[in-house]
């Protein structure tokens, strides 16, 4: 057996070709799982329990992703037809909808419940000591956890948020399922001409490695930067990037000469 | 200028307390003793509505109102009017020492933010952490971060502040530096309520103890008359107790 090196080479460049999409779905489903997880956290940790957000929050969690990407995927088209065409009467082609709609609708479900759950727990591990603390001096309790509570339990939730991204960043590979463009979609495409499928998944994973190391990376240095005040002592922001607070010096100290 | 009239409060089925009165004046040093579970926290938490009252009345300068049905409004002017500090310091993780003072005089008090960094400042130097403005409190020693917590109280200038079992969470050799900054505060005229286990500074410092078990006020009056006649039969227990405890760490 001999792996076919030329094809491997091809179908990485081809491959890379579909990264945006790749990305794309990552970055929307996050930006937009994270303020709703984060609405959907501050409404769990209230003291009115809420049966639909429990309810919805078992259903994802009890489910495979799989399982919930052929459902929705069987279920929304016809729902929307059902509910556009039949009920109200438009004339809508709902057939005729970009398949990564319907990818987003199921990414989005899924991460916002996970991040919901992450978000409650990031919240209440806050102490209640500085709430009190805060409204002691006087603030109110909207305004203690706007300055106080919410962004130290932003720090604390980013481990658990890096790792939600690369969860949904290796999820988007079952996008191929709805028949999105993504790089697990396009090297499988390229795999069937020749039935070079090990070489194919071989790219695939190679890309996947690159791409989840990536935002391993970027959230870590976010996370020494952010959560500074925990390590004890001072941290240059970005020093191993870039030093801004060298080019500030030099902005703002005037050098006197003898 | 602060009177509170018969202040109830229960958890579920367990009374913590049971009709407390207590009456401040301007430059009253008050130091309530008492056995753990005697109510003492909990009537300072009620003054400043950390915990609601199920009964009574505070009169605080201009407010007269019920503690069980005080409006939002007059909770925050009241939580205005005085400052807490808390036994577990609870300051601001992802603030200075600075920040944690001028936050509060930002926010709540409406201070621009040089003016409530100058006086966040003053209120460090008075606790004498002027040159630990900019540490966070995870690289503040216990007691640094209390003298924090207590800038904090008192940068607002408050009417009086409530002290919560200050030195408890603290290292023996950091009990002094706290207790000294009590101290000179109230040198400088500040009206306190401080609950502590600090005979002390309770004998020198304050100018009137109350002796507190079970919900109720037991005994009250100058340090003298608790700590050297003691009338009631539960207050020369504790103090027995309390001070051969202290007779024991001398060894």
């Amino acid at each position: 057996m001999e792996l076919n090196t030329e094809f491997m080479r091809e179908t990485f460049i081809t491959a890379a070709k579909a990264i945006p999409v790749t990305l794309e779905l990552t970055i929307i489903t996050m930006v937009v799982s994270s303020i709703l997880g984060f609405a959907l956290a501050l409404k769990r940790i209230g003291k009115k329990k809420n049966r639909a957000i429990s309810f919805y929050i078992s259903f994802v969690r009890g489910t495979p992703i799989v399982l919930q990407i052929l459902f929705f995927y069987s279920l929304l088209p016809t729902l929307l037809n059902y509910i556009l065409n039949v009920v109200l009467g438009l004339d809508v082609k709902v057939f005729d909808i970009d398949p990564i709609i319907y990818a987003f609708v199921v990414f989005i479900l899924n991460t916002t419940a996970i991040l919901t759950e992450v978000f409650r727990s990031s919240l209440s591990a806050i102490g209640f000591g500085q709430m009190e603390a805060a409204l002691s001096v006087g603030m109110t309790t909207s305004q203690a956890l706007r300055r106080i509570i919410i962004p130290q339990s932003l720090v604390s939730a980013l481990p658990n948020i890096c790792n939600t991204t690369v969860n949904t960043l290796k999820s988007t590979s079952l996008a191929y399922m709805m028949t999105v463009q993504d790089v697990m979609a396009v090297a499988k495409k390229e795999a069937a001409f020749g039935y070079n499928y090990i070489e194919a998944y071989l790219v695939v994973l190679l890309w996947y490695i690159i791409l989840c190391t990536i935002v391993q990376l970027i959230f870590r240095e976010v996370e020494r930067v952010v959560a500074a005040y925990k390590s004890g002592h001072k941290v240059k922001r970005f020093n191993r990037l870039w030093r801004p607070d060298h080019v500030g010096i030099k902005k703002h100290t005037q050098v006197v000469w003898k | 200028m602060l009177e509170l009239k018969n202040i109830h409060k229960s958890f579920g089925n367990n009374k913590i307390l049971k009709g407390v009165d207590l009456s401040v004046n301007k430059g009253d040093i008050i130091v309530i003793l008492g056995p753990s579970g005697s109510g003492k926290t909990t009537l300072l938490r009620s003054i400043n509505f950390l915990d609601r009252a199920d009964e009574g009345t505070i009169d605080f300068g201009e407010i007269h109102t019920s503690l069980s049905k005080a409006s939002k409004n007059e909770v925050y002017k009241i939580r205005k009017k005085t400052g807490f500090v808390f036994q577990n310091y609870n300051l601001f993780a992802n603030k200075t020492a600075l920040e944690n003072v001028t936050e509060g005089l930002i926010v709540a008090h409406g201070y621009s933010k040089e003016e409530a960094e100058k006086k966040g400042l003053e209120a460090l130097r008075k606790v004498g952490l002027e040159d630990r403005a900019d540490y966070y409190p995870s690289q503040l020693s216990g007691g640094q971060q209390q003298r924090v917590g207590i800038a904090r109280a008192i940068a607002p200038e408050p009417e009086v502040v409530l002290f919560d079992e200050p030195t408890s969470a603290l290292d023996p050799e950091l009990v002094g530096e706290v207790l000294n900054v009590m101290k000179d505060l109230a040198k400088s005229g500040m009206t306190m309520i401080v609950v502590t286990h600090e005979m002390s500074f309770a004998e020198s410092v304050a100018n009137e103890v109350i002796f507190m078990d079970q919900g109720v006020v037991v005994e009250k009056g100058s340090p003298r008359e608790i700590f050297s006649h003691p009338k009631d039969a539960r207050t020369v227990q504790f103090l027995r107790r309390i001070l051969r405890d202290d007779f024991e760490y001398a060894i």
